[in-house]
């Protein structure tokens, strides 16, 4: 039976058995008591949550480990003993006899897959109708177990909140088992890279060219110092060179000198930048910044420029930061007390005198902490270096010149075409766990400088 | 004295002119992108069209009449040779070499139109086919001396129209820049961020609950908000890895060897890995928003005899409510602007059908921008921009909801 259909049923059945324990509830023999512990309509939570929850955990169990035991069951067929016994082959064979078999192919290309639709089908009908049955047993079993619970003296309140405790606190523990899945998958596929390319070659080498590998030392042509100085040469310094100052002295105007009509309008202007969608930015980035970029270096005599240089890209990347900069600027200017302020100015300094002198330091702490969270912003994006920047691997300090970052690697070496556990495709796994946990340490030392250094006034 | 009052007040005049620079240039910058996307792009959403007479009873094609109301049509057409049939007319009506002025699918719409009204195979009729990608780019100035004399000559005499191109609307990705639309993508867009949605709603916004309301001080919570504040931090290609790594890696379970869990390139998977992506955005939005609603309305409602579950459900959500819209509305933009993380999970194929189901190959708006602004044909880059007019289009839909949300709903309390 088909997973939607199974769950209307399930859903169904749960609708039933809220409907039957609440009519028997609005029947109970209260028993010279004046009010019973628990309201009809709360008998029938607890009877639909009964009915409900077993069955869909059994479901979502069953919908993970039927693929399986249907490849098991298929694999034991005699027709299947024609199948190749290299792995990636017979996976691929199998795939084309399943996809046949779920009728979302016409017809199997290779004879073999041919033979093994009939199988694969029968096995996915047995399994499926197995699973069928066993969830909509369990609903009954669980309906059942329920009613015979309800009672005038059941309290089927403290149960169905006790449930819906556990609901939210599964809920909450998504989010932790998320961190700990990228962490564990990151560094599961890491291992696999580091079996394969010593951790210092990966680290410290300079030479970073994935498409040649040389099969016999493969660290040789593994080496990411070029990648993690573009990186940081576009997101931390071309990229911050723009994103500083512009949003610095915006956040600046907008809150000690704008008229508040002004601002009204103009900073939800800035925030529409963080708003933009970074493919866009990228096209933008390719189709108009670098030939212009190139243009100038031309003009300037220089004659190798790249049209795909860390300027353009890193020019593009700081004004998608500005926003970034500019509203955690603004939030802790915005803090500082005005008593202060108004103190500097009533000893007669200018209005920038005080920004610069009163102000600025006071805010500190929020402004260094929006610095690096835009740091770890940059060095995190992707789209716009995957359309601008270049691929090839260069260690330089000339803007015009051609750079590449982690994400664009990352995303070149997983969208070619190559098998899942070559040392190219691991390599991706080892640039992002890189990454991750560059951006978490950004992250924790800037909520430690807000937490640490914060000035509290009253 | 005066002099030093004087370069003081300068530098405070540069100043301030630095901060309105600072804020004006910014500015600027956001409205030259917006002003290159529309001049690039809203030709996009026109096309030109030449007016191509073919005389049918002419060409000598054999059509059974029966089966061009069976749903067999296409076939029989495509098997009586139309795609000859309509290069042959366009050689005819003008010249040798005519077939390069019009569109490789122009036989497409050909075929709508005797499928419309099958009569005109006995006559000879002029219908409005696309003209070809060099002919469009002409007429608008672009393109060789040769074909713009050739778009000229079309034009004197009154061959070329242009209309609002509806097609770009209801079509798919094809290899022909004239024939694209982005209705697949932006299906494909659609059912992602309803698997999103479905998802990241429900859990963030319980999860958000929880730790505001019920969770215990302790090692445990403190771990759980510290690891969803570090989510929101995450660079997103991050959640493509690890959308690759679990969903479409091979597991090894209890002796099992499992394929990939779901099916590559799929809604349901790009769902997923941006369901993970903005749920932390959606529990710190949650939070505030609970946050904000006063203490004294609990209370009141567990003077009352509420349960604490019941105070929650029944009075702090609902006042809640409009926070939380807002902040899903926000994350939910940003998954349908998010690029990086479906390309890795896939969702780059060239794909002509749109999706019919959540586990059907399917692409979405951005990647689509993102495989168009890849390809070299002059026309794609109108095409490219007018996606992204779309995409924007929906962005601003999206955030300006969210505003009027945040603007009808604010209480102070």
């Amino acid at each position: 039976m088909n997973a939607f259909a199974l769950l209307f049923l399930i859903a169904g059945l749960g609708l039933i058995g809220w409907l039957t324990a609440r009519a028997r509830a609005n029947r109970f023999d209260r028993g010279g008591a004046k009010r019973l512990h628990s309201l009809p309509g709360q008998h029938g939570m607890y009877v639909a949550m009964w009915t409900i929850l077993p069955a869909l955990l059994f479901v979502a169990v069953w919908s993970a480990l039927s693929p399986g035991l249907i490849k098991q069951a298929v694999l034991e067929h005699p027709a299947a003993a024609q199948l190749p016994q290299f792995a990636f082959e017979r996976d691929a064979l199998l795939a084309e006899a399943k996809r046949v078999a779920s009728e979302h192919a016409a017809t199997a290309f290779d004879p073999v897959a041919e033979q093994l639709v009939a199988p694969t089908r029968s096995a996915q009908t047995y399994y499926g109708w197995m699973g069928t049955g066993v969830a909509i047993l369990l609903a009954f079993a669980g309906a059942a177990f329920a009613l015979t619970r309800v009672g005038a003296h059941f309290k089927a309140r403290s149960q169905v909140e006790r449930g819906v405790m556990v609901l939210l606190l599964v809920a909450s523990l998504i989010a932790i088992l998320t961190t700990l899945g990228i962490f564990l998958s990151l560094l599961w596929e890491s291992l696999r890279f580091f079996q394969q390319v010593p951790i210092t070659d990966f680290l410290f080498g300079t030479h970073w060219s994935p498409q040649v590998i040389d099969a016999a030392d493969p660290g040789k042509s593994l080496g990411a110092v070029p990648l993690f100085w573009g990186t940081f040469f576009i997101g931390a310094v071309i990229a911050m060179i723009v994103a500083i100052p512009f949003g610095l002295m915006s956040a600046i105007y907008l809150t000690q000198y704008a008229a508040p009509r002004v601002r009204r309008w103009m900073k939800p202007t800035l925030e529409m930048l963080a708003g933009v969608p970074t493919v866009v930015y990228g096209y933008f980035a390719a189709l108009t910044v670098a030939p212009a970029v190139r243009d100038l270096a031309v003009s300037f005599g220089y004659t190798y420029a790249s049209s795909e240089s860390a300027l353009a890209a890193g020019l593009v990347m700081g004004v998608m930061i500005i926003p970034f900069v500019s509203s955690m600027a603004d939030d802790s200017i915005a803090a500082v007390p005005t008593a202060m302020r108004d103190g500097s100015l009533a000893m007669g300094a200018t209005t920038s005198e005080t920004i610069s002198r009163v102000l600025i330091p006071a805010a500190l702490p929020g402004v260094v902490a929006g610095v690096l969270l835009a740091v770890s912003r940059a060095i995190g994006e992707t789209m716009i270096v995957v359309m601008a920047a270049s691929g090839a691997a260069n260690i330089t300090l000339n803007p015009f010149e051609s750079a590449t970052t982690v994400t664009k690697q990352i995303v070149d070496l997983l969208t070619g075409e190559s098998e899942f556990d070559s040392p190219k495709t691991l390599a991706a796994f080892a640039l992002g766990l890189t990454l991750f946990v560059i951006t978490l340490l950004l992250n924790i030392v800037a909520l430690r400088v807000v937490k640490k250094y914060r000035e509290a006034y009253e | 004295m005066q002099k030093r009052i004087r370069r003081r007040y300068a530098r405070e005049r540069r100043f301030r002119l630095f901060g309105l620079a600072a804020v004006t240039l910014s500015a600027a910058f956001l409205a030259f992108l917006l002003i290159t996307m529309v001049a690039n792009g809203w030709r996009g959403f026109t096309r030109t069209d030449v007016a191509l007479t073919i005389d049918f009873p002419a060409s000598g094609m054999v059509v059974e009449r029966t089966q061009l109301a069976t749903p067999g049509a296409d076939l029989a057409l495509a098997g009586a040779g139309l795609e000859n049939t309509v290069k042959g007319a366009a050689a005819t009506a003008f010249g040798a070499g005519g077939e390069e002025f019009i569109s490789e699918s122009a036989w497409l719409r050909v075929r709508e139109a005797i499928k419309h009204d099958p009569s005109v195979l006995d006559r000879k009729v002029t219908l409005d086919v696309p003209a070809s990608t060099e002919i469009d780019q002409a007429v608008r100035g672009d393109g060789n001396a040769e074909v713009k004399a050739a778009a000229a000559k079309l034009q004197q005499a009154g061959a070329l129209s242009r209309h609002f191109n509806m097609d770009f609307l209801y079509e798919s990705d094809s290899t022909d820049p004239v024939a694209v639309g982005i209705w697949g993508a932006l299906k494909g867009s659609l059912l992602t961020m309803a698997v999103t949605f479905l998802i990241a709603f429900p859990v963030g916004v319980l999860s958000a609950i929880y730790l505001e309301e019920y969770a215990p001080k302790n090692r445990w919570t403190d771990l759980i908000e510290v690891s969803i504040n570090n989510l929101a931090a995450v660079p997103s290609i991050i959640f493509g890895l690890l959308g690759l790594a679990v969903f479409l890696g091979s597991w090894s379970l209890f002796g099992y060897q499992f394929g990939p869990l779901l099916p590559r390139s799929a809604a349901l998977v790009g769902g997923l890995t941006l369901a993970l992506m903005i749920m932390p955005v959606i529990v710190i939005a949650s939070r505030n928003a609970i946050k904000s609603v006063p203490p004294s309305i609990r209370d009141a409602a567990l003077g009352i005899g509420a349960s604490p579950i019941q105070v929650v459900f029944h009075h702090v959500l609902p006042l809640a409510m409009p926070g939380i819209l807002t902040g899903t509305i926000i994350g939910m933009a940003r998954a349908l602007g998010e690029t990086a993380p479906l390309l890795l999970i896939g969702m780059r194929a060239f794909i002509v059908t749109p999706p019919g189901g959540f586990t059907d190959p399917a692409t979405v708006l951005p990647v689509q921008i993102f495989l168009w602004s890849d390809e070299v044909s002059r026309g794609f880059v109108e095409k490219t921009s007018a996606a992204i007019i779309v995409l924007l289009v929906f962005l601003l839909a999206m955030n300006g909801l969210a505003i009027y949300l945040r603007n009808k709903f604010e209480t102070r309390w």
